[in-house]
């Protein structure tokens, strides 16, 4: 399985120039993935990020796949006034038990938020996640990710 | 963080010109919001199209309201109302149980004990209940008895309770059905509890909950019966529950097991004996009614319990032997009901106002809009539908409603983490989505999983349905999804002029052919996914008939749907069921041996699966599904073709068809539909277009097209990752013409309406919607095909 690169390393400071950049042309899409629009807000021709970059591919699915339940909570993006304003939030893990911010920062359109998202996971997640050192009895339950609804 | 003040929900969908639909407002706080009757026009507020469009109707209903609170008293329970017979001093009472969260996390929306069978109340009466701490639990008054065993969820255990008033001796079974080779042994507790069981007046028998009180609450107004509020939800299954009025043996209680036997002779029946079974209060047999909302009691008095909010029934219970599958040829073996905390069937609120549609009233999307001074809003979706045989245009618009129903209140963005990967990108949540984060008494949709985490089957239309509203992006498209995105369709046929009926599908199912025939054109909406049989039979009758479709999107046709015929008496369209069986794009799965719904006994999970593939309706079917962004399509040499040529007036061959658009960024994206004519589509077939090589790593295929995991599968990889516009004749000059694509229609609004997929949506539908037969096909266009059999490209050319 592959790590998340850790701080410091050339491929994350690689990964994040590249995952700014796809989410730069992807401001105006009415939609959104890590690739790079050739005319920015328009899809016709998309190229580099995910489709390109194998560790960044491999570390957004890992970041994606993460347990709701487990660990820190995943991360999501609150739109807080329609087209205007979106917030970053925290999902409970708790059926019945709503998200909540994790803090005040505002944001003026739908995409900058991945791209902090991205960056906060690359921070939360341990370089193992996933791996034999991290067993707990959880594994042993069937948890497909999407049984918590 | 952010609260939606205003909800509410209408008594119909559908409303005939000159009758009345009545609303049902919830508005928490304020002291009175305002009703605006409108015109929906367009619902999606992207800047890069046309905005939010409504207009203004008069209606005698618009004006200043009162506000008031309205709850939703969700979770369903059975109760058997008071009568001396059920106040016993002595008893024995007993159950299977299959608990599902048996012991809940503190922070859970419903956390505590949960009743099983009680007749419990403020410490007076007796019941078995689940404790806080997940052990059984018997209560007789203020006593308290547990095992002090937890009980292993998703596991069958048997209950019994036995209490005898004379001696005081009170006894607690737990017998686990299984047990492991580290089991502790679960011994019977005895205790002495002294003074019989006293018993609060009016204090129902109830099923899964016990009587939390009663009062004029809001919550006890909603409730059934009213004026009673239940507490302790349980999640889980019970099967056969048995109540007796004197303390029973051990022997006596298996034997009870078997259930009363009504009529016991030496020719027929076996069980309790005569002797034994005159203490029968009641046993029992959730078997009996499996389509009803009655659990039928087959003891001597005849207690059924009234069922509310609608458990889950047709589920396998504690005697399943896996050898049938279908119940209603194994009755005895689906005994079980499974009850949710979360289950809802109809909010149960007062009126607040009403509307008497004029006569005259157009047919269209229309919403109750509901404001306040203070910036808060919502909007109650309905259609002005004509009466059969008042059809008042050519054109039909056919409302995807049971789709509706199916997503209504999806709570995926809330918790799911495979949403995320599913869309590939961090969801986005909006007002609605928080809303029902915290309010699961809302219910879910048919995609989420119940609370305890069994798959939700049932959806009512009678309760706010907060993910049909517009101005709502969906965390799937991070764009309009299924109300909103077919206001895109709606949006261009106002603005190019055309005049169009409204008919959902409701009306098809209960209408049939006599619906459709009326039209000479009908077009569906961008994801019509949930079906029920009455439906598609009308499809494919109006097609046949020379009736012409018009597919506006993807991934339609694809599970099997019926409406709950007990409740009916409330209206058309109450209650959807679903069963999502072993194939298909499942967001959870049901358990062995639960295919087969509960309402109308018919096999669930995909029309494919019945031999009714979805490619059969109109031409494609889905072929995969991919959230991230859309594409776009290439005309095809098919294209050319003088049976399909006229769909191309004024388009280059060289256009890019579709690259740009409100749902992804262009015409062929989210769900995509496929022509294969080894899976229905009809031999003489045309692609026209396709998007096949256009899609990111997002989109894969679909897993009822494969039969093992292999690498390869994805939008940049797989042939069968596409979307095909795809056009055919049917007998008697009809036809379909299917555009495959769920983002379709979101560019229609694109550029005013001025764009390739509008002129082309134009020329069908301005051929379409003539009089009398479509022109016929060229002589040489009759020809003998096969489904499998082709010619390859290869040797057409050696030829």
């Amino acid at each position: 399985m592959i790590t998340i690169p850790k701080k410091g390393t050339p491929e994350r400071e690689r990964l994040i120039a590249e995952h700014k950049a796809c989410i730069e042309t992807m401001k105006g899409v009415p939609g959104c993935t890590i690739l790079r629009c050739e005319t920015p807000g328009d899809t016709t021709v998309v190229t580099g990020g995910i489709h390109e970059d194998f560790l960044l591919n491999r570390v957004l699915l890992r970041m994606r796949a993460m347990n709701p339940a487990d660990g820190p909570r995943k991360l999501v993006v609150i739109c807080t006034k329609v087209e205007k304003e979106w917030r970053i939030g925290r999902l409970s893990g708790v059926r019945g038990v709503p998200p909540t911010f994790v803090n005040d920062k505002v944001y003026d359109n739908e995409q900058d938020p991945q791209h902090d998202i991205f960056l906060m996971r690359l921070d939360e997640m341990d370089a193992e996640d996933g791996q034999a050192e991290q067993f707990h009895e959880g594994w042993k339950r069937r948890d497909d990710n999407w049984t918590r609804t | 963080m952010c609260a939606m003040r205003l909800t509410g929900y209408a008594d119909l969908f559908g409303v005939n010109p000159g009758k009345t639909i009545k609303f049902y407002v919830n508005c928490d706080g304020p002291s009175a919001y305002d009703v605006q009757i409108v015109k929906m026009i367009h619902g999606d507020t992207n800047p890069r199209g046309p905005g939010h469009i409504e207009e203004a109707v008069d209606a005698a209903c618009n004006g200043s309201k009162p506000g008031r609170k309205q709850v939703i008293y969700s979770g369903s329970y059975g109760y058997v109302e008071d009568n001396p017979n059920l106040q016993v001093q002595s008893f024995t009472v007993q159950c299977w149980i299959w608990p599902t969260t048996p012991k809940t996390h503190p922070q859970y929306w419903k956390h505590g004990t949960q009743g099983l069978v009680a007749k419990w109340c403020n410490d007076q009466g007796f019941g078995l209940f689940i404790n806080e701490e997940g052990c059984a639990e018997l209560r007789i008054n203020g006593e308290r008895i547990t095992t002090g065993a937890p009980l292993r969820d998703h596991a069958w255990h048997f209950l019994a309770a036995s209490y005898d008033a004379e001696t005081g001796e009170a006894t607690l079974y737990h017998e686990p059905q299984l047990r492991y080779a580290l089991d502790p042994e679960i011994p019977p507790v005895t205790k002495t509890v002294s003074g019989g069981v006293s018993h609060q007046a009016d204090v129902p028998l109830t099923l899964a909950c016990y009587t939390g009180g009663m009062d004029d609450s809001l919550q006890a107004k909603a409730s059934r019966p009213e004026g009673i509020v239940m507490a302790g939800p349980y999640n889980g299954k019970i099967d056969s529950p048995r109540l007796c009025n004197r303390a029973l043996s051990r022997q006596e209680i298996e034997t009870m097991k078997l259930g009363a036997q009504p009529g016991l002779t030496e020719r027929r029946n076996s069980g309790p004996t005569g002797e034994l079974s005159q203490c029968i209060v009641g046993a029992w047999d959730f078997s009996d009614g499996i389509d009803t909302i009655v659990g039928r009691d087959h003891g001597p008095y005849l207690y059924d319990f009234q069922i509310v909010n609608c458990p889950t029934r047709a589920m396998t219970g504690h005697n399943f032997s896996g050898h049938n599958f279908d119940w209603k040829h194994a009755p005895k073996e689906y005994g079980a009901i499974h009850f949710h905390d979360d289950d809802v069937d109809d909010a149960r609120w007062d009126v607040d106002f009403e509307w008497e549609v004029p006569a005259d009233q157009k047919s269209a999307f229309y919403a109750a809009k509901l404001t306040t001074p203070e910036g808060d809003e919502d909007y109650i979706p309905f259609w002005v539908v004509p009466e059969v045989g008042k059809a008042t245009a050519k054109i039909a618009y056919m409302v995807p409603t049971i789709s509706y129903m199916a997503y209504a209140n999806e709570h995926l963005a809330n918790n799911a983490g495979g949403a995320e990967l599913l869309v590939y990108r961090v969801p986005i949540m909006q007002d609605q989505n928080m809303f029902l984060s915290e309010h699961r008494e809302y219910g879910g949709s048919i995609y989420d999983t119940h609370t305890d985490g069994s798959g939700l089957c049932l959806s009512s239309r009678l309760r706010p349905i907060l993910s049909i509203r517009p101005k709502y992006d969906h965390f799937l498209s991070q764009a309009p999804w299924q109300y909103p995105a077919d206001l895109h369709m709606i949006y261009w046929l106002e603005t190019m002029g055309y005049d169009y009926d409204v008919i959902t599908d409701e009306d098809v199912t209960y209408d049939g052919v006599a619906r459709l025939e009326q039209y000479n054109v009908v077009i569906t909406g961008s994801h019509p996914e949930h079906n029920t049989g009455p439906q598609l039979d009308a499809l494919h009758n109006y097609t046949q008939r020379g009736g012409r479709l018009m597919y506006m999107g993807a991934d339609a046709w694809y599970w099997v749907h019926s409406y709950h015929p007990a409740y009916d008496h409330l209206g058309r369209g109450i209650v959807t069921e679903m069963r999502r069986c072993e194939s298909g794009i499942r967001t959870w799965r049901a358990d062995p041996g639960e295919y087969y719904h509960q309402g109308t006994g018919e096999l669930g999970g995909m029309w494919r699966y019945r031999g009714r593939y979805l490619h059969s309706v109109a031409g494609t079917g889905m072929s995969s599904e991919g959230f991230d962004i859309s594409s776009y399509y290439s005309r095809t040499p098919e294209s050319n073709d003088p049976r399909v040529a006229w769909a191309f007036e004024g388009i280059e061959y060289d256009e890019k068809l579709g690259n740009f658009g409100l749902v992804g960024g262009g015409a062929a994206g989210t769900e995509l539909d496929i022509v294969d004519t080894m899976l229905g589509s009809p031999p003489h077939t045309l692609v026209v277009a396709t998007s096949a090589g256009r899609h990111t790593e997002a989109y894969l295929l679909v897993m009822e097209d494969f039969g093992f995991n292999q690498q390869g599968l994805d939008g940049t990889q797989h042939p069968r990752v596409r979307s095909d516009i795809a056009y055919h004749e049917t007998p008697n000059g009809g036809g379909c013409f299917a555009f495959s694509s769920i983002a379709f229609c979101g560019s229609l609004p694109w550029n005013n309406c001025d764009n390739n997929i509008s002129k082309l949506v134009g020329n069908v539908l301005n051929r379409f919607m003539v009089d009398g037969p479509l022109p016929e096909p060229p002589a040489d266009a009759y020809q003998h095909r096969g489904r499998a059999d082709y010619d390859p490209p290869a040797n057409k050319a050696a030829k």
